[in-house]
C-alpha cells in the first residue's frame, strides 16, 4: 500500500499596487477610470467620516463606535462588484461597506447611538443588518447565495467576517454548506490583525487564513488588503466565477485596525506601537492617490475640492442626525410580530400607563409620533 | 497551596474589583484554577474582571483562547473532566446562545451520565444585564435559560461582598456554577470586602432589608432599583418592605422565599428578563404551590417586556426602575 500525495494546497496572494503608486500591469484588472476614482473617493470619505464619528463619540454625541480606519480598500471596494439585487451583509465594523452600497450615513450614527431606526438600508438594496454576536450570519449568508441560486438569476450573495472570527465553527459550517451545494457565495475575511486585544497569530495556527477555503471545495485567495486594486480583482473574479454558477469563494483581505477595537478599548494596553507605525506606511488610500496622481487623474485641486466637500456631507449628515426627534418609547412594540399577540397588547398599554405615571396625564400627546407597525 | 492565613483587612472595593480579587484568591490557593477566554490575559478583560492576572499567573492558567465560544465552553468542561478547575468567561451575556449546545447537551449532564464517576467542577462568568448604553446584544439577561437547564448552578451576585465569596464558592463547587455579574454594578456598586479566602453559600438568599407589609423578590442589578422603590414606598405610603435578593437562582432558596412571602402574604417579583417562561415565573408558580393560603394578593412580575432588547436609547423603559416597582407594589398592596 503506497503512501502518496493525494493533494496539496496552493495558496495564492494578490498584490498589486505598491506602496508607492507604482502598480503590476500584468495583474491590473479592468477597472475604468470612473470607477478608479469612485474608489477613492468612498475610502477618503469614509475615512473623514470615521473621524468625525469617533469625535462625536468623545464630546458625547454617539455611543461606542467601531472605527474602521485602515480598513477602507477591504470594506469599500468589494461592494463595487456587486449590483444593488446582490445580497451584502458586513461586520459591525462595516461602515465602509455600507457607504459604498449608498447608505446615508445619518442612519449609521444613528444606529450607534442606540437608536433602532438606524438600520435603514437604501431602496431596492438588498444589504442585511451585521450581527453583533460575530459570525453567526455567516450561515445565513448560505441561505441568501442559496436563495439566489434557485432564482436563477445570477444574483449572489457577499459576506464579511473578522480574523477571530474565522475561529468560530459557524464559518466552518457556512463554507461546509457553500462548497457542498456550489453556492454563489463570496466569503470575505477582512483579517484585520486584531480580535479586540487576541493577535491574529492567537486564532488560527494556519500559515494563511485563506488556505481554509480548500477544507471545503471552495476557492479560496489571500490579497493585500490594503491594496484596493487587488481587493477589486479578487472580489470582481469571485463574483464573476459565482455568477456563472461555478461556486463560492473565500478571500482573506490583510488589513489592519488602525485605531482601538471599539471606542471602550484602549489598544495601548495590548500593542506595540510600532506595528501600528509600519502599518501605516502601508495606507490603502495614501498609496491610491500616488497611483491615481500617476495616471493623472488626481491632483491637489482636485483633492482640496473633495476635501470641502466631504466635510459639508459630514456636516449634513451630522445635522440630519442630531435632527431625528427622539424615539417614541412605544416604537419598541411595533414590528415583532405580522401581528402582535395579546401579551404584546397589554404590555405597550401597560407602558402607556408607565409613561404617564412618570409624565403625567398629558405626557402621551408630548411624544413624537410612533413608528413601525402595530398590532 | 500554601501559607497560614493573615487576618483578614476590610477594604471598599466596587463590584469588578471583587470579582477580580476572588478569582486571584482562587488561583493563589489551587493551582488547578484556570481562567480561559477572550482578552482575559493581557488585556484583562473588556471590563477589567481579570486585570493583573495575566501578569501573576502567565500564559498557562490566564489564556487568551481564539475567538471561539463553543470551544471555551467544550474544552473547559474536558479540562474539568481531567482534574482542573477551569473558569470560562463570555465576553457578554449576548454571546452565550453559542454556547448552549453544549450547556444543555452535556455541562450539566455528565455527572449522570457517567453514573457519578465524572464531575464537571467548572464556572462559566458573564456580564449580565443593561442599562449602560452598550450596543446590541450586550445587555442580555439569559439566567432563565441556564436555570432551566439540569445539574447546573446558576449565582448572580449584587454586591461586592457577596461576589468575591460566592465566585470562590463557585470555583470550589464539585458542579457546575453559571455566574453571572450585573454590569450596571461592576463600578457602581461599592462595599466592604475582606481580603483573602472566603465564601458565601450557594443557595442562599440574602435579606437585604426586613418588612412586614410586602416582600420584593429580586436578583442583580434589579436588587438596588428594589431598594429605591422600596424607600419611596416606605416614604410616600408608609408600607413597611421587605427585600430578597435571591443571589443563587439555582437552586432556589425557596425557605428564605416561603418564609418572606409567608409573613407578608404580598410579592412583587422584580427582575430584567421578558417576563414569559421567565425565573420570576417560576417563583410565581412555587409561591402559588406552596403559599397560597398565606398570600393576600397575586404575586406579580415586573420584568422586561416579551420582546427583544431595543437599543440603549430606549433601555430605560425596557428594564424595569423604581417606577415600574412601585406601581406594581402599589396595586398588590391595594389588591
Amino acid at each position: 500500500m503506497p503512501l502518496k500525495t493525494i493533494a496539496s494546497l496552493d495558496i495564492k496572494r494578490l498584490e498589486i499596487l505598491n506602496i508607492d503608486g507604482t502598480f503590476d500591469k500584468t495583474l491590473m484588472p479592468k477597472v475604468s477610470d470612473k470607477l478608479l476614482l469612485e474608489m477613492y473617493r468612498l475610502m477618503f470619505q469614509i475615512r473623514a467620516f470615521d473621524e468625525r464619528a469617533i469625535l462625536l463619540q468623545r464630546s458625547g454625541r454617539l455611543g461606542t463606535y467601531p472605527m474602521i480606519t485602515g480598513q477602507e480598500a477591504t470594506q469599500c471596494v468589494p461592494p463595487l462588484a456587486l449590483k444593488p439585487s446582490d445580497w451584502v451583509v458586513p461586520t459591525y465594523r462595516g461602515g465602509g461597506v455600507y457607504f459604498a452600497r449608498g447608505m446615508q450615513m445619518r442612519y449609521g450614527l444613528l444606529y450607534w447611538a442606540g437608536d433602532d431606526r438606524g438600520t435603514h438600508f437604501p431602496e431596492g438594496n438588498n444589504d442585511m443588518i451585521f450581527s453583533i454576536p460575530v459570525g453567526t450570519h455567516l450561515t445565513q449568508v448560505a441561505g441568501l447565495a442559496w436563495g439566489q441560486k434557485l432564482k436563477g438569476q445570477g444574483g449572489v450573495a457577499m459576506t464579511y467576517c473578522g480574523d477571530g472570527t474565522s475561529s468560530k465553527g459557524d464559518l466552518h459550517e457556512a463554507l461546509t454548506f457553500a462548497g457542498q451545494f456550489k453556492l454563489p457565495a463570496i466569503y470575505i475575511i477582512e483579517n484585520n490583525g486584531w480580535a479586540i486585544s487576541v493577535p491574529r497569530k492567537r486564532q488560527a495556527a494556519s500559515q494563511t487564513l485563506a488556505q481554509k477555503a480548500w477544507g471545503y471545495g471552495v476557492h479560496g485567495i489571500q490579497v493585500d488588503g490594503n491594496d484596493a486594486l487587488a481587493v477589486y480583482a479578487a472580489t470582481a473574479e469571485a463574483v464573476a466565477r459565482a455568477r456563472k454558477g461555478e461556486g463560492p469563494t473565500l478571500i482573506e483581505c490583510e488589513t489592519y485596525r488602525m485605531g482601538h477595537h471599539t471606542t471602550a478599548d484602549d489598544a495601548t494596553r495590548y500593542r506595540d506601537g510600532k506595528d501600528v507605525e509600519a502599518w501605516r506606511k502601508k495606507d490603502p488610500i495614501s498609496r491610491f492617490k500616488k497611483f491615481l496622481t500617476a495616471k493623472k487623474l488626481w491632483d491637489e485641486k482636485k483633492e482640496k475640492d473633495l476635501s470641502a466637500k466631504t466635510q459639508s456631507w459630514i456636516d449634513g449628515e451630522v445635522k440630519a442626525y442630531e435632527e431625528f426627534p427622539a424615539p417614541n418609547p412605544l416604537n419598541m412594540f411595533a414590528d415583532n410580530y405580522d401581528k402582535a399577540p395579546r401579551a404584546l397588547i397589554e404590555q405597550r398599554a401597560e407602558l402607556e400607563e408607565l409613561l404617564k405615571f412618570k409624565g403625567g396625564a398629558k405626557i402621551l400627546m408630548s411624544l413624537p409620533p410612533t413608528e413601525g407597525r402595530f398590532p | 497551596m500554601k501559607t497560614a492565613p493573615k487576618p483578614a483587612a476590610v477594604r471598599t472595593l466596587n463590584l469588578v474589583q471583587a470579582v477580580n480579587e476572588a478569582l486571584d484568591v482562587a488561583m493563589g490557593k489551587d493551582e488547578r484554577v484556570m481562567i480561559l477566554g477572550e482578552d482575559v490575559g493581557r488585556n484583562g478583560g473588556v471590563f477589567r474582571a481579570t486585570e493583573g492576572l495575566w501578569k501573576k499567573y502567565g500564559d498557562d492558567r490566564v489564556v487568551d483562547t481564539p475567538l471561539a465560544e463553543i470551544g471555551i465552553m467544550g474544552s473547559a468542561i474536558g479540562l474539568a473532566i481531567t482534574g482542573m478547575r477551569p473558569v470560562a468567561e463570555i465576553q457578554f451575556d449576548g454571546f452565550m446562545p453559542s454556547v448552549f449546545d453544549q450547556v444543555v447537551c452535556h455541562l450539566g449532564r455528565i455527572r449522570s451520565r457517567s453514573r457519578g464517576k465524572m464531575s464537571v467542577p467548572l464556572v462559566l462568568r458573564a456580564p449580565h444585564g443593561g442599562l449602560i448604553h452598550a450596543p446590541e446584544h450586550h445587555s442580555e439577561s439569559p439566567e432563565a435559560y441556564f436555570c432551566h437547564t439540569p445539574g447546573i448552578k446558576v449565582v448572580i451576585p449584587s454586591t461586592p461582598y457577596d461576589a468575591k465569596g460566592l465566585l470562590i464558592a463557585a470555583i470550589e463547587d464539585p458542579d457546575p456554577v453559571v455566574f453571572f455579574e450585573p454590569k450596571l454594578l461592576y463600578r457602581s456598586a461599592k462595599g466592604e470586602v475582606p481580603s483573602g479566602h472566603y465564601t458565601v453559600e450557594i443557595g442562599k438568599a440574602r435579606l437585604v432589608k426586613e418588612g412586614k407589609d410586602i416582600t420584593l423578590l429580586t436578583w442583580g442589578a434589579m436588587t438596588v432599583t428594589c431598594e429605591k422603590a422600596a424607600e419611596r414606598l416606605e416614604k410616600e405610603d408608609g408600607v413597611s418592605v421587605e427585600i430578597l435578593d435571591l443571589r443563587t437562582l439555582a437552586p432556589l432558596d425557596l425557605d428564605a422565599v416561603l418564609a418572606s412571602v409567608g409573613k407578608t402574604g404580598r410579592c412583587v417579583i422584580a427582575h430584567e428578563a421578558p417576563n414569559t417562561g421567565s425565573w420570576a415565573a417560576e417563583l410565581s408558580a412555587l409561591i402559588a404551590e406552596r403559599g397560597l393560603l398565606r398570600l393576600l394578593a397575586p404575586v406579580a412580575r415586573v420584568g422586561g417586556w416579551d420582546i427583544r432588547m431595543p437599543l440603549f436609547r430606549l433601555e430605560q423603559y425596557y428594564i424595569p426602575d423604581a417606577d415600574r416597582v412601585v406601581m406594581a407594589a402599589r396595586k398588590t398592596l391595594s389588591f
